[in-house]
């Protein structure tokens, strides 16, 4: 059996209904900043119970342009995590601001108890990241904001529709940067992005921002960015959000079978589940002895596992003038070594993820 | 005052009609391969696009905005550096530099609205890290001249080809002169996505692999970072859509030229227009005259049902974003003249001969009232 870890190929099997508007979009020439984008941001920002939602290039950019917005530039220092894909840091350092690090725990998400011993008098600013689609403890992450008077941008790129105690991620934060990248719950085909946000002023300004600053074709008010999500994608996303739900629920469903089936193979950690938190299964993440072997092993096996993400991003070589090193963070570096993302995704057949299983409990037999 | 339209300024769906039996199959194909993001189909565009320019690489990026803010960064241009550039020409020239931390000294133009290369010297200081020419309404920029005094002065020079895409000066190409050329695939433009995008031209190999990673968060491989960077990719679908209007190109190039002639020769001595210099190449992304009481003349043109625009009413130091930098109106007399009576006439390939016919009978019928 061969389990292939993109599923783009299979979305497409059934293009017409897109294409068939792709075409009229293509027709009618409505390719920057159309209908279609304004219909997919307030369905977006509907779906994220925000009242505003922005279309931007990429989730990088929407993170980037979050704090950009919120005022976040050089000499200042904004507090995320070590384990997360390049773009959290990349975000952050773009804008020339110093990410600084803390630690996770063992649910992969930020360490809030952590949180405060990072504070200095430049931090402005926390970006928890929804890794996986898990959220992070929001109601805590927004108590210490407060009480230190820093602001919130949720990377939320892997997140969509994730809850804490019923309330969806992106909707606690100044803003929430979402990623609609062809392997996210909601994607397009190609790379697109969105920020969910209440407040109207950095609406305001981020329509400037990815907008070369215009207040109208001819008049610009600042200097910006040219960062917007294509029309064209946008009728691709304005498709899948009214799916997200059923989507969801099947890598909800894959994931609790896996939950089900592994906790009983020796070996096999899995994360602590929360009941006042929904997951939404980005990726699958479990922990395993002997990863690299086990790895190996459904590779072999025609299973297409990977890791998120094998080097921490404080032992990047991107990081080295940060002057972090070895040791500093110990839950996320002893994490790098025993992940494994297993296939998860909607199209998932049962007889594929029993297969899985199985072969899982043949490494570990 | 409202006419039927019977020249539209642009009209993308008649460009589609002409390609759309090629443009479809292109696009099923790629979302079929579920190849979205730097797939095969970019892959082999760079290399096509990198020869159309006679440059030894060329690189798919988000926008030419993008391609502009990423060849400053490459070439390590970032605060307390000076970036002379024009004051007439799309916010996005100037704002890269901005984005940039640089600050963006300006210079007049001549009347064929590109940079004057007699005045740049003068605008040189100890600070000055580059020069960045736009080859305006697609007509190239004295790049001769320029790069004399880039390389007197060792100046980087990065051209802002965004309209101008195939324009030629000495018979080479416009994006090979420079460090780095900046081009924009935006849809109004004469190689189009349906979709924002963009290429960068080199042919410097170092600065090419440092922008092949800057765009593609400073990725080494899939799990090492080099350096914390952007986002910044042509998409693939993007990327099937212009290699297929490439084989194009060159005839609608050459539409372009002859509308830009058969305007000029029945023009003549009814509106201002830049004579094309013998050697150069010029593409006309837009064809702008200069009129004599534009705004009426506009207006009359509307009222036949004739579409035109002004690029740009408001020269870019005198906009509000541009406060800081201390310009006043005087500074730049030549734009400032030229902002007042310019006009944008419709061309496109897919203009029919009546429309152009139409277009000048007016113009002339509003000069004879």
């Amino acid at each position: 059996m061969k389990i292939k870890f993109s599923y783009l190929d299979e979305q497409f099997r059934n293009p017409e209904p897109i294409l068939a508007e792709i075409k009229r979009l293509v027709e009618s020439g409505d390719f920057t900043l159309g209908k279609p984008l304004q219909e997919f941001e307030n369905s977006f920002a509907k779906l994220c119970g925000t009242k505003y939602a922005i279309g931007v290039g990429t989730g990088t950019d929407a993170l980037r342009l979050s704090l950009i917005a919120l005022g976040i530039k050089e000499g200042d220092e904004v507090i995320t995590v070590p384990n997360s894909f390049y773009a959290t840091a990349g975000a952050i350092a773009t804008t020339g601001a110093k990410p600084v690090f803390v630690d996770v725990k063992n649910d992969y998400v930020i360490d809030v108890d952590l949180i405060e011993n990072a504070l200095t008098e430049k931090t402005k600013a926390i970006m928890p990241v929804h890794l996986y689609g898990k959220p992070a403890n929001m109601p805590a992450i927004m108590k210490i904001a407060k009480e230190n008077n820093l602001e919130v941008i949720e990377d939320a790129c892997q997140g969509i529709t994730a809850e804490v105690d019923g309330k969806t991620v992106g909707s606690f934060g100044a803003a929430g940067g979402f990623s609609v990248h062809p392997l996210k719950g909601i994607n397009v085909w190609g790379d697109g992005g969105i920020i969910t946000t209440n407040s109207e002023a950095i609406r305001e300004k981020l329509l400037l921002l990815r907008n070369h600053g215009l207040k109208s074709r001819d008049e610009c008010a600042v200097y910006g960015y040219n960062c917007r999500l294509d029309t064209l994608q946008a009728v691709v996303g304005n498709h899948i959000i009214k799916d997200v739900s059923r989507i969801t629920e099947k890598r909800i469903g894959n994931a609790k079978y896996y939950d089900s089936e592994l906790s009983k193979i020796e070996g096999i950690a899995i994360p602590p589940r929360k009941k006042n938190e929904k997951e939404v299964y980005h990726t699958y993440v479990i922990r395993a002895e002997n990863r690299d072997g086990l790895l190996q092993h459904l590779i072999k096996n025609g299973i297409e596992a990977k890791v998120h993400y094998p080097i921490p991003l404080h032992l990047q070589e991107a990081s080295k003038h940060l002057g972090y090193k070895k040791g500093d963070f110990p839950e996320t570096e002893a994490q790098a070594k025993s992940i494994i993302t297993l296939p998860a995704h909607q199209y998932l057949k049962d007889e594929e993820r029993e297969y899985i299983v199985k072969k899982i409990k043949e490494f570990y037999k | 005052m409202s006419a039927p339209v019977k020249v539209r300024y642009v009209n993308f769906p008649l460009q589609y009609e002409g390609v759309k039996n090629e443009l479809l199959p292109a696009v099923q194909k790629i979302l079929e391969s579920g190849n979205y993001i730097l797939g095969p189909e970019l892959e082999k565009l760079e290399i096509d696009f990198a020869n159309l320019c006679g440059t030894k690489y060329a690189l798919g990026v988000a926008n030419g905005t993008d391609a502009l803010i990423m060849s400053m960064k490459a070439l390590g241009i970032g605060r307390g550096d000076e970036v002379i550039t024009v004051p007439n020409s799309f916010i996005a020239s100037t704002a890269s530099i901005v984005m940039n931390e640089a600050k963006p000294v300006f210079v007049d133009v001549r009347e064929d609205y590109n940079i004057n290369p007699e005045l740049i010297e003068s605008a040189i200081t100890p600070k000055t890290k580059a020069i960045i020419p736009v080859h305006l309404t697609g007509r190239p920029a004295d790049m001769k001249r320029i790069m004399e005094i880039a390389r007197k002065h060792k100046l980087f020079v990065i051209e802002d080809c965004a309209q101008s895409v195939g324009a030629k000066f000495d018979g080479k190409a416009v994006g090979s002169f420079g460090n780095t050329g900046c081009f924009s695939l935006h849809p109004l433009k004469n190689l189009a996505a349906v979709g924002d995008g963009g290429f960068i031209t080199t042919n410097d190999t170092e600065l090419y692999v440092k922008l092949k990673k800057m765009r593609n968060h400073g990725l080494k491989n899939r799990d090492e970072c080099e350096f914390f960077s952007f986002n910044s990719r042509l998409d693939n679908l993007q990327a099937g859509i212009i290699s297929v209007k490439m084989k194009h190109l060159d005839k609608w190039t050459k539409r372009r030229r002859e509308i830009a002639d058969f305007y000029r020769k029945n023009l003549s001595g009814v509106v201002t227009m830049p004579e094309e210099r013998k050697n150069d190449y010029a593409v006309y992304h837009t064809f702008v005259v200069q009129a004599e009481n534009r705004d009426e003349l506009q207006a009359h043109l509307l009222s036949k049902g004739i579409e035109t625009k002004i690029h740009y009413p408001i020269p870019i130091h005198l906009q509000e974003a541009a406060k800081h930098l201390g310009y006043k109106k005087g500074s730049f007399p030549v734009t400032e003249e030229q902002t007042k009576h310019i006009l944008s006439l419709p061309i496109y390939p897919e203009l029919a001969q009546e429309q152009i016919e139409l277009v000048v009978r007016e113009i002339k019928n509003f000069y004879a009232r």
